[in-house]
Formats: C-alpha cells, sequence, structure tokens
C-alpha cells in the first residue's frame, strides 16, 4: 500500500494520462457493441491491420513521422504557456513552400532537399508570428486566433494551386518536385520515407532545447509562472515569441516532410488533420518530446490500423476523429482527477499542503 | 475578360441576392446568438462548431427514421443541451481551460457524427434525402415590392432567427434573469452577494447556448439542404465564434454581424456565376470573416470589450 501511494503520488501524471486513454478506448468499445460490432474482433484487426507485417508496420512509421514532428510543434509552445492550435494551417503552408521550392529550382541533391525543407519551416514559423504578435501585444487569447487563422491558410493553398501553379491533370496539387527534393523511400511499396531520421532528429535537439539550454529552462520559466520568470530578469515577452516561431517552424517542418516523403508535391487536402491529431499526441505524450514518441506511435498505429479495420468490421475510419475528442476532453479533466487521487493517497496533509501553497 | 464592369454589378446586385443573404445567415444567427448568451454569462464556448455538426447530423437522422422533421428539430436541440451539459460540467465544475474544453467538443463533434453517420448509412459521406421543414409563403408580402422577394417563401426557422435578437435584446437588458446573467459575465461575486448562484446562472447560459447552436446546425440538414453530409457546417460555428466578437456580444449588433458575413458569403457566390473562374478569387471573400475578427481582436477596427470576467472560472469564496 504504501508502495502504492508513493508511486501514485510519482508517477500520477503518467496514471492519469493512461487512464485517459484507457477510458477513451472503453467507450468505444461500448459504441461499437451498442451498434453490434465485436470491439475484441476489432481491436485484433487493428493490431494487425498496424504492426501484423513489414509492410503495414512501415506504412505505420510512415504516419508517425508527420504526428511526431507537429507534435513536438505543440510541445515547444505549451512548454512556454502558448497553445499553438494552428498547426494544421502552419504546417499547410511548410508543405506548400517546399512544394514550390522542390519544384521551381534544380539544385543538387545536398542542397535542394535542405532547403526544401528549411523554407517549408520557415513559411510554417512566419506565419505563427501572427498569433505570436497578437498575443504579446495586443492580449489576443491565442487558441482563438490559431483556429481562426487555420482557414486563411486553408483556403490560400487551395487558390494558389488552383490559380497560379500550373495544374498537371484533374488533382488539385502543385506539379511534382524534382529527383532532388524527394527523400528517399527505406521498404519499397511503403510510404516509408528516410523523413524518420529528421522526426528522431527533431525529438533529440527539442529535449536537448528543452531541458539542457539556458534558453529552454527560460522558456519553461515562462511557462510556469510568468510573474517569477519576468522577476528573475528572463525577457518573457522574446520568450513566448520565440516558442511560437519554433512551434510554427515545427508544423511547417512537419508539413515539408510529408511532402517531399509521401506525396512529392502539394496535394489539396492532403493532411488528415495531422495539425488537430499532433495536438492529442503531445497531450498524451505529456508534453515530453520523447513521451510523444509513444503516444504518436499509438496514433499512427491508429491512423493505419483503421484501415484494415474499417474494410473488415465496416468500422468507419472517423473513429480517430473520435478519439482525438475524447481523450482531450478527458485530459482537460485530468487536474481534477489527479486533486482527486492525491486526495485519496495523501489524505489530509494534501489539503494543508495546499493552504500553506495558496 | 469581356463582361464590363456595369453589367457585372448588375447581374449580382440582384434582389436573390437578398433572398441567398437571409437563407445563409438563419444558421449563423441561431449560432452566434446562443454563444452571445454564453459569453454574457462569462463562459466562452469554441465547441460551436461542433454542437452545430451534431445537430445537422440529428436532425437528418431522426427526420430519416421518424420521417417527421419537427421531431428531428427537436432532437437536433436536445442533442445540442446534452453536449452544453457536457461543456459546462468541464468549463464550470471542473474548471479546465475552457478554451481546450472547447476544442475538445469540437473534435469529438466532427469525429461522432462523422463516425455515427458511416454506423447508420454504410456508403458515401452523406444520409440519403430526407423530409425538410415547411416553406413559409406569405400572401400579405405579396404586394410589397423587395420584402417579397428577399423574405418570402424561406424556411420557417426565419421567423424565429428575426425574432431571436429582439427577443434577446429584451431578456438581456429589461429582465432580472438578464441583470442576472450580465452580472454573471462581469461580477460574479456582486451575483453571490444577492445571493443568486453564478454556476446555475452559468450552466444555464451554457445549455441555451447549446441549444440554439443545436438548431443552427439542424437547419442546414432540413432546411436549407436536405441532408447530413460529412463536415456539412464547414467553418460556420467559427463565423459565429466570428460574429459574437464583430458584434460587441450585444444582440443587435451579433445579428449585424452575422447578416455581413452572410452576405458576404452570398455575394462570393453570386460573383462566381458571372466572373470566370481565374479571375475571380473567391478564396478572398472566404477568409474575410476570420481577417475581420482577428482585426478587432488586434483592436486595429475598434475597441471590443466583452464580459469582463469571461473565461474566468467562477470559485467561491468560502471553501
Amino acid at each position: 500500500m504504501e508502495k502504492l501511494r508513493k508511486f501514485i503520488i510519482k508517477r500520477g501524471e503518467i496514471l492519469t494520462t493512461v487512464l485517459a486513454v484507457i477510458f477513451a478506448f472503453m467507450v468505444i468499445a461500448v459504441l461499437l457493441l451498442s451498434t453490434g460490432r465485436n470491439p475484441v474482433e476489432a481491436f485484433g484487426y487493428f493490431i494487425r491491420g498496424a504492426f501484423g507485417d513489414m509492410f503495414n508496420f512501415a506504412n505505420t512509421i510512415s504516419r508517425v513521422v508527420p504526428l511526431l514532428i507537429a507534435a513536438v510543434a505543440f510541445i515547444i509552445g505549451a512548454k512556454a504557456s502558448v497553445f499553438n492550435i494552428g498547426i494544421e494551417g502552419q504546417l499547410l503552408l511548410g508543405a506548400l513552400t517546399s512544394a514550390v521550392v522542390g519544384w521551381a529550382f534544380d539544385l543538387p541533391k545536398a542542397i535542394h532537399l535542405p532547403l526544401t525543407l528549411l523554407t517549408g519551416a520557415l513559411a510554417g514559423g512566419l506565419y505563427a508570428l501572427i498569433p505570436a504578435w497578437l498575443k504579446i501585444y495586443r492580449k489576443v487569447n491565442e487558441i482563438l486566433s490559431t483556429i481562426m487563422l487555420n482557414y486563411p491558410a486553408f483556403f490560400f493553398c487551395h487558390y494558389i494551386v488552383l490559380n497560379v501553379t500550373p495544374l498537371e491533370g484533374v488533382i488539385p496539387a502543385t506539379p511534382f518536385v524534382k529527383e532532388s527534393a524527394k527523400f528517399i523511400n527505406l521498404v519499397p511499396g511503403t510510404r516509408l520515407h528516410a523523413g524518420v531520421i529528421v522526426a528522431i532528429f527533431v525529438v533529440i535537439v527539442a529535449y536537448i532545447l528543452l531541458q539542457k539550454t539556458t534558453l529552454g529552462y527560460e522558456m519553461r520559466a515562462v511557462g510556469l509562472n510568468q510573474e517569477a520568470a519576468r522577476f528573475h530578469g528572463i525577457p518573457v515577452e522574446k520568450r513566448m515569441m520565440l516558442a511560437f516561431f519554433l512551434s510554427g517552424c515545427l508544423a511547417g517542418l512537419a508539413g515539408a516532410v510529408e511532402m517531399a516523403g509521401v506525396h512529392y508535391r502539394y496535394l489539396d487536402q492532403f493532411s488528415p488533420g495531422y495539425g488537430y491529431d499532433s495536438i492529442t499526441v503531445a497531450m498524451v505524450g505529456l508534453l515530453n518530446p520523447f513521451g510523444a514518441i509513444f503516444s504518436a506511435i499509438l496514433f499512427g498505429a491508429l491512423k493505419t490500423g483503421i484501415l484494415d479495420m474499417a474494410v473488415y468490421t465496416e468500422i468507419p475510419r472517423q473513429l480517430v476523429t473520435l478519439i482525438n475528442g475524447i481523450v482531450v476532453l478527458l485530459i482537460s479533466m485530468k487536474g481534477i482527477l489527479q486533486e482527486k487521487l492525491n486526495q485519496l493517497t495523501k489524505g489530509k496533509e494534501s489539503v494543508s499542503q495546499k493552504e500553506e501553497v495558496a | 475578360m469581356d463582361i464590363s464592369f456595369m453589367e457585372i454589378l448588375k447581374s449580382v446586385f440582384t434582389l436573390s441576392l437578398g433572398y441567398a443573404t437571409v437563407r445563409i445567415c438563419i444558421s449563423i444567427v441561431f449560432a452566434s446568438i446562443g454563444e452571445m448568451i454564453t459569453e454574457r454569462s462569462g463562459v466562452l464556448n469554441m465547441g460551436v462548431e461542433g454542437i452545430m455538426l451534431m445537430g445537422a447530423f440529428t436532425a437528418a437522422v431522426v427526420t430519416h427514421f421518424t420521417g417527421n422533421p419537427w421531431i428531428g428539430l427537436l432532437s437536433a436541440g436536445l442533442v445540442g443541451m446534452l453536449i452544453g451539459v457536457i461543456f459546462a460540467f468541464m468549463a464550470i465544475t471542473v474548471k479546465s481551460d475552457q478554451a481546450i474544453s472547447g476544442l475538445a467538443i469540437y473534435l469529438l463533434g466532427v469525429g461522432l457524427s462523422g463516425f455515427l453517420l458511416q454506423i447508420f448509412f454504410k456508403h458515401g459521406g452523406n444520409t440519403p434525402r430526407v423530409e425538410t421543414l415547411p416553406i413559409m409563403h406569405f400572401k400579405v408580402l405579396e404586394n410589397i415590392p423587395i420584402i417579397n422577394e428577399i423574405f418570402n417563401d424561406q424556411s420557417i426557422l426565419m421567423v424565429p432567427a428575426l425574432l431571436l435578437p429582439i427577443i434577446l435584446y429584451i431578456i438581456i437588458y429589461k429582465t432580472p434573469w438578464g441583470t442576472w446573467l450580465r452580472a454573471a459575465g462581469e461580477n460574479p461575486k456582486s451575483l453571490a452577494v444577492v445571493g443568486k448562484d453564478p454556476i446555475i446562472i452559468r450552466y444555464v447560459a451554457v445549455i441555451m447556448g447549446a441549444f440554439l447552436a443545436g438548431i443552427g446546425g439542424a437547419y442546414l440538414s432540413i432546411s436549407q439542404t436536405s441532408l447530413f453530409s460529412e463536415k456539412m457546417v464547414n467553418g460556420r460555428g467559427f463565423i459565429a465564434l466570428s460574429a459574437v466578437i464583430f458584434g460587441n456580444v450585444k444582440p443587435g449588433g451579433v445579428f449585424a454581424a452575422a447578416m455581413f458575413f452572410s452576405f458576404m458569403d452570398a455575394l462570393q457566390y453570386s460573383l462566381q456565376t458571372v466572373i470566370p473562374d481565374q479571375y475571380f478569387p473567391r478564396e478572398v471573400f472566404m477568409v474575410l470573416p476570420y481577417i475581420i475578427t482577428l482585426l478587432i481582436l488586434a483592436g486595429f477596427l475598434k475597441q471590443s470589450k466583452g464580459p469582463a470576467d469571461i473565461t474566468n472560472p467562477y470559485e467561491k469564496e468560502s471553501r
């Protein structure tokens, strides 16, 4: 009992998150049961579809790549208490910009591919400066402004694809990029490409930045307590601006990597909501870049596994968005859950401690 | 281009543009007036889009199975209220971040409506065609030129949509409940002093707002069109949020803002028919509501002053 108590206190955050995810899946199971479908069978198809063989596994990992990079984008912002819900829009702009750079220039691969990715990242970062400025200097809630800015980004890309870049064929898309702007494919016949290396690199760099550098320390300090951070001489506004910019850059990079690795062009409406999914991935990953790897694999698996599941059990692919909604709902209530958990385990001392703090 | 500018103007600014504006505005008026009530009480519900989707979905499905669009409409309102209760519980009782809870409601609405659509009607991204609410034809209007063309033969829901801002004006400014509602949003502690519970007022306001959002969604699937298709609300929930901001959280202002955004949408459709696609950036019109809202929020267009206590959870004095 004593051990359990200590475990809950120490790992309470992980525990409540895992509980939230399990609860979400239970809700889904009940939903499936009530519509006359067998959740156990569905789960079997899901596992087989996501990890069953080399091809399915490679496809799952290819889905993990944009999710993971975009999730790290959300994490970098959230650590400095910047909630960037505009990842979807920044991701689209990043993909479009990189597609144009990849198509319009003819350069050696060693320059072309990095340039493609960098310009994509920059496009996302610059677009994120709008809500950053609105938040810092005009006190506009960034969740509201970033959600609204997703629409102009989408319509802008839509317009460019239809009216500015030449159309090849009937599908609304930019022309294919040059060979020198493509990631090599790792497993032929699947979508798995070398962009996975970029994703791992992003996770490591983000971790080092946040945990091992002064800059990261200051950004986290801003996220924990703005007033205290200001008191200690940290330039709060600058750090928030930087967090927003980096978050936007990574969102743009996620789009650029997906473009250069999977589609080789900007395909209108190519994103199945990666930007929104990344928020869930980041939250389930406890806002930790390495934690995000696990949750990105979970949600990437959901995205590929659901396809097999949809074919064999007639369970619609919209299930993924539904799970997202339930998980975000539960995690936003996590605070109270944890409080209750602490009260249960700590008894009265937690209450008195709280009063001391207050 | 061989069409002259005057010709374009003539063929665009017709009375049918007015008709289309009113037709488009009905769902946005319901949703934005609902959101206005919610925000007046000091709660920001960003999940309007999700609630509208569930409203539209419920209305079409229930109408499909019962054959009666009125039962469909009522069910949509009830489902809206149910989601309102969930959101209110999270935002008011649990005091979780309202923006994130709103996001959750949005995702839940998109996911659940899309998921259930596939469960009920296996193929394709939409329901079969369903019965629609009646179209109103007023004999008295026939002799009044312009009014007749714009307001006659609209959905029956036009009547409550046009009356809502007036009713809400009376409720908010002329009744005791309206005073409590405003107090809940401005200074909930003062409300507690006179013995009224701000929490209850906020619950009622959120549920009322969600009910109207559900009705606004239902209008889309059982009146403006006659089926539900995936993601059919298409950003109208966020336009409604914009209208509340643009309209300064006041009944008349919100209504005018909803009309303005609807007019822009109608104009965009109308321009598309006369100007060849490659010359006409319709996307400019579609992003206008968002750009205007951001400019207002940034304080460029006018000083927008919402309820003082918005998004702050109410804490009781003694614990």
